[in-house]
């Protein structure tokens, strides 16, 4: 093998010459937006999106009446408590993801408001980045993580030759680009030790660490530089995936620009400690947990949880008066014995939002609780699973962040308003600026809280 | 049986698929008699005036127009050779002229692909999957832990598996993972002390300098860890790292641990690389970017010592050479059965059992993780018997043999001793068992979680076996209709009859469900059952092309009748998963020879490996030039000898 003479790159002089060709989410986001220490600093505004497979029961989804005067439907029924913390949103949709068949589309297509290549592999593409971590790059370097990606179910096994698509589409919201979707974690204790340790990296000498990660980097420039234009991508990918381990170890050692401790200590949690529950109710409501732990002790500010991937057929025998599973209860042919069904399921998942609205509304902070500094976004990317189709999806949002939302309405929109309008809205919110995102006509009228 | 070394020497010219030249076959077609042939019996319907499915065939006028459009075609041959076109109530097609038409179609799509050679694929770069991992870090470092069982998932690709590489992508999780389990990988083998004694050859004294020890610990270890030979600056790099160390630790073994985390760090490790061909064609992997290919092809993992030997040397790419390691290969069992159980579970999708697919409890009360063990296992043992002791492929259909452990075999009413570890066992007569279709496991993932669908079930048979995957049903199509007629319940098979009763239904359905019938005999969880709610089971199905069958050993039978539908679609299978990508048009070519092959071996196991093995897409690797061809039309898709013998 032949040997090339090389001056030694060390990661920095590596950086400030790949920077450009690389665009590099975390150079785009080293302005930190939240400086901390000052007690009287308002709390970080946080974002989730709680993902729902296989739709809802159209008919018993929609509130009656508009605006702060409204009666929440059947299944939205569970949230009556959190009425004055949540915007029921009427006549969304995403243009984008009209096209294929079935439900990839809707999945990945869910956050990015792209449509994403038919492909079983090859050019695999969202042709977009979601708008989850468009929020992740604007706070990359104030926590820990910049964002959390949580599933119950693993990456569904295969390639579905009907329709030509690879599953790996249909088990991703969260895009941080194009060819990049993001490995989720489904064991609850896994979560729990990463969130404890990225704040707190276990390290006997961070020097030595640090060495010994700038040699890899080292070998990673080494190694793309040898590459054609497609797979230097994958070691992009290793680069970033490498480099955000340095900038923990940098924050770790206080060499970082901004010094992060945990708003809340870890210890009130309890740790969950028997890996993936067998029980699915249990499962949901312990990565719920982990996700208001993550947000209370601000180890990230932005995170993703798909209740279950793309068509999924997990089994909801364990409720009440239901007998099959998921997505084949959503395909329910106008049968009243499986519309009832599936509404029981749709309603469920509503159930562990409230539970999720209602753990981050019981987390004080010095200037109101969590909720009032998130937004949680809760939704589905096909209104009814035995049509497909994503007009009018099931959207709701909820926590006021920070007073920026106008919650406590049902806003009907005209018909076909971009879906991608509410996401402007909760971007910048967020405190993101953005003008546009993907198919966006302008911010969603009636979210923002005028007098903010 | 040194089938193989013949087949090294074979020469196989290209465009004539095997049988449609033998002498008791009819005359071939002549280009104009085909088309004219589609004309008469397919016009009426698919015409420009009357296109049914959107399909008009009367545009296709010559030779070259029909070639030109080689997947509207391949459906084509499809249908007309599994009988369902021309459709009944049209002008019958005689068996004699629906062969010829069929082979004419065939050989002419073949011979336009694949008559001026085939172009590899370009050197690729691909991350090691979760099992590679686990696998490569054991035999890195002889220790018998899987540091890998909390990374996420892989999601797959290509041809349906998780090893391929356009769907290896890496998230900031990945260096997380990575890092803790080459600690703790780590940690394992360096308080293992026969681990420790293998990885540590050297260690200071008073002749040996601990620089001079540690170089020659890494230049043992990097290049088993790199799969290749590495550079003096690749190791004074190391080198370098250790020195920083062990100036502050003054432990020599901590130090080298410590680099030894960043060897298993560096992507040099972690990702399977082959140097890019700078020339305009093709040109043969290297033999160690070969001997990487082989080992992950067939034993999940990092090359052995010997197979690193012979490729240093520069021998593995000799043909005979690569004959007698690929059959060594195949004897380890161990290493042997990773392969079997990756590709197996992804490929029969009995991977979603316990996972995708958990059967409700009420009609699974007695299911347990025994039970699931045994059902995951049965397929994986029994294709690596296949694979060990070259079988039928055809076995996969029906066998006089299974894998079962204790509660399986009393799953399957199995007399005789049995443990929890799955044991080989002699199927009786009428077991109702014998083939991946009596498996449970099979059963299982092609069923509801609380009741069986023979739509679901016909559907995996024709994707699964028969590579002929039905398109998903139009949008507001109910997926089944639980009718009632005048207040009566139907059974399920009314049911179905009735959907299919509507033509848009009916043109799939008549394709899936009678195949799905064919197996209603068996329960969720693939139990034997003479009744279903009270109602015996009726088993019957016709398939679009006439054949009658009555229960699983019938269904077999007319499976069997196309076996090779089966074989090229397994083959196609496995040489995706070979090569670790989805297949290309090209690519189709080197399956039909090696189709070709196994017809001449009474379809036996070997001959698809090493088939793949030799094959140009598993040994080249594309140049600059993306349409260069590896071997030009004279020659043969599988590679040359290059010594003479």
């Amino acid at each position: 093998m032949m040997s090339k003479c090389r001056v030694e790159i060390t990661r920095r002089t590596l950086l400030r010459g790949a920077g450009v060709t690389l665009a590099l989410p975390w150079l785009e986001a080293m302005v930190p937006s939240v400086v901390r220490g000052a007690a009287a600093q308002a709390s970080p505004i946080r974002m989730a999106a709680l993902f729902m497979p296989n739709g809802v029961r159209a008919d018993q989804w929609t509130p009656e009446g508009q605006g702060t005067e409204f009666q929440l439907s059947p299944t939205l029924e569970p949230l009556a408590d959190l009425k004055k913390e949540l915007l029921v949103l009427t006549n969304l949709w995403n243009q984008a993801s009209d096209f294929g068949d079935g439900h990839y589309v809707k999945t990945s297509g869910f956050l990015t408001c792209t449509t994403i290549n038919k492909s079983l592999g090859i050019d695999l593409n969202c042709n977009g980045v979601s708008m989850d971590q468009l929020a992740a790059r604007t706070v990359a370097d104030a926590t820990p993580l910049p964002s959390l990606e949580l599933a119950t179910e693993p990456i569904s096994i295969g390639v579905d030759r009907n329709v030509g698509y690879t599953r790996v589409y249909g088990s991703h919201v969260a895009w941080k680009g194009p060819t990049n979707p993001l490995a989720r974690e489904i064991n609850p204790q896994l979560v729990y030790e990463r969130l404890f340790r990225a704040g707190l990296p276990q390290t006997v000498n961070a020097q030595r660490d640090r060495q010994l990660l700038d040699l890899v980097l080292g070998d990673a420039s080494d190694l793309r530089q040898r590459l054609g234009v497609a797979d230097r991508q994958r070691i992009d990918e290793y680069l970033q995936s490498v480099r955000s381990l340095e900038q923990r170890l940098e924050r770790a050692s206080g060499d970082s620009a901004s010094e992060w401790s945990p708003l809340v200590p870890f210890a009130k949690t309890p740790q969950p400690t028997t890996g993936i529950p067998s029980q699915y109710q249990e499962h949901v409501r312990l990565m719920l947990d982990m996700i208001a732990l993550a947000f209370q002790t601000d180890t990230t500010r932005v995170c993703t949880f798909m209740f279950g991937n793309a068509v999924s057929g997990r089994n909801f025998s364990f409720l009440e008066g239901v007998q099959g599973g998921h997505h084949q209860l959503s395909h329910h042919q106008n049968k009243e014995e499986m519309l009832r069904q599936y509404q029981v399921i749709s309603r469920w998942h509503v159930q562990q939002y409230a539970y999720l609205l209602n753990k981050l509304r019981q987390m004080p902070e010095h200037d109101g609780s969590v909720l009032d500094n998130s937004m949680i976004l809760f939704g589905s990317g096909l209104r009814d699973g035995n049509g497909h189709n994503p007009h009018n999806l099931p959207i709701l949002l909820a926590g006021r962040a920070q007073g920026r939302l106008a919650v406590g309405k049902h806003l009907v929109f005209g018909n076909d308003t971009p879906l991608a309008n509410l996401y402007v809205s909760m971007l910048n919110a967020f405190g993101a600026e953005v003008e546009r995102f993907a198919d966006s006509t302008g911010p969603l009228a009636g979210v923002w809280n005028s007098s903010a | 049986m040194n089938w193989f070394r013949a087949y090294s020497v074979l020469t196989l010219s290209i465009g004539i698929v095997s049988g449609t030249l033998s002498a008791a076959e009819p005359e071939p077609l002549s280009p104009t008699a085909a088309i004219q042939m589609v004309s008469h019996y397919c016009a009426d319907c698919h015409s420009e005036d009357a296109a049914e499915a959107d399909l008009n065939l009367t545009r296709f006028a010559t030779y070259e127009a029909i070639v030109s459009e080689p997947e509207l075609w391949g459906k084509v041959l499809r249908r007309v050779r599994s009988g369902e076109m021309p459709p009944p109530d049209s002008e019958v097609l005689s068996g004699s002229d629906r062969d010829r038409l069929v082979d004419w179609i065939q050989t002419s799509l073949h011979t336009a692909a694949c008559g001026d050679g085939v172009s590899p694929s370009a050197a690729r770069l691909r991350r090691l999957n979760r099992n590679e991992y686990a696998a490569t870090v054991r035999d890195l470092l002889g220790i018998h832990v899987n540091v890998a069982l909390e990374f996420p998932a892989d999601g797959a690709g290509g041809e349906g598996f998780d090893n391929a590489g356009e769907t290896l992508f890496l998230s900031p999780l990945h260096a997380e993972k990575f890092l803790d389990a080459a600690r703790t990988a780590l940690e394992h083998a360096f308080r293992d002390q026969r681990a420790r004694e293998q990885l540590i050859t050297a260690e200071p004294n008073q002749d040996l300098s601990p620089d001079a020890a540690a170089k020659k610990v890494l230049a043992g270890f990097l290049p088993r860890a790199f799969r290749r030979p590495v550079s003096q600056a690749e190791l004074q790099k190391y080198l370098g790292l250790f020195q920083a160390v062990y100036q502050e630790e003054r432990s020599f073994t901590d130090a080298i641990q410590f680099v030894f985390e960043a060897v298993m760090l560096s992507p040099n490790f972690l990702f399977l690389f082959e140097e890019p061909n700078e020339t305009g064609k093709p040109v043969l992997l290297t033999d160690h970017e070969l001997a990487s290919r082989l080992s992950y092809f067939l034993w999940g993992s990092m090359p052995d010592d010997r197979l690193f030997q012979l490729a240093t040397k520069g021998e593995l790419n000799s043909n005979h050479v690569l004959d007698e390691e690929v059959a060594r290969m195949l004897k380890e069992s161990g290493k042997v059965r990773s392969f079997a159980e990756s590709f197996v579970e992804q490929w029969l999708g009995t991977r979603a059992l316990g996972r995708e697919f958990k059967p409700d409890p009420t009609v699974a009360k007695r299911y347990d993780s025994e039970l699931e063990g045994g059902m995951k296992y049965e397929p994986v043992f029994f294709f690596e018997e296949l694979l060990i002791k070259n079988l039928s492929l055809l076995k996969l259909i029906d066998a006089d043999f299974t894998y079962a452990n204790r509660r399986l075999a009393r799953h399957y009413r199995i007399q005789g001793e049995f443990r929890e570890q799955p044991r080989r066992v002699e199927l009786p007569p009428a077991s109702h068992r014998g083939g991946v279709l009596g498996m449970a496991a099979v059963l299982a993932v092609s069923s509801y979680p609380h009741r069986t669908s023979p739509v679901l079930r016909g559907k995996w048979i024709l994707e699964t076996l028969l590579g002929d995957p039905p398109p998903p049903p139009p949008p507001d199509v109910p997926e089944l209709p639980e009718a009632e007629l005048g207040g009566a319940v139907l059974s399920l098979r009314d049911r179905l009859e009735q959907h299919r009763q509507d033509a848009t239904c009916a043109s799939c359905h008549d394709r899936m469900d009678p195949l799905g019938f064919g197996l209603e005999n068996y329960d969720v969880l693939g139990r034997w059952r003479e009744k279903s709610n009270g109602h015996p089971i009726d088993a019957q199905g016709e398939l679009p092309d006439g054949t009658k069958f009555n229960g699983p050993a019938e269904l077999k039978l007319a499976l069997l009748d196309r076996k090779d539908q089966f074989a090229r679609h397994l083959t196609a299978k496995m040489l995706g998963y070979a090569l670790g990508r989805g297949l290309s048009n090209e690519d189709g070519c080197v399956v039909d020879e090696i189709v070709d092959q196994l017809k001449k071996h009474d379809y036996s196991t070997h001959p698809l490996v090493f088939g793949i093995v030799k094959s140009v897409p598993f040994r080249y690797k594309q140049g600059t030039d993306p349409a260069a061809a590896a071997v030009q039309a004279d020659a043969k898709l599988v590679v040359p000898e290059q010594e003479s013998e």
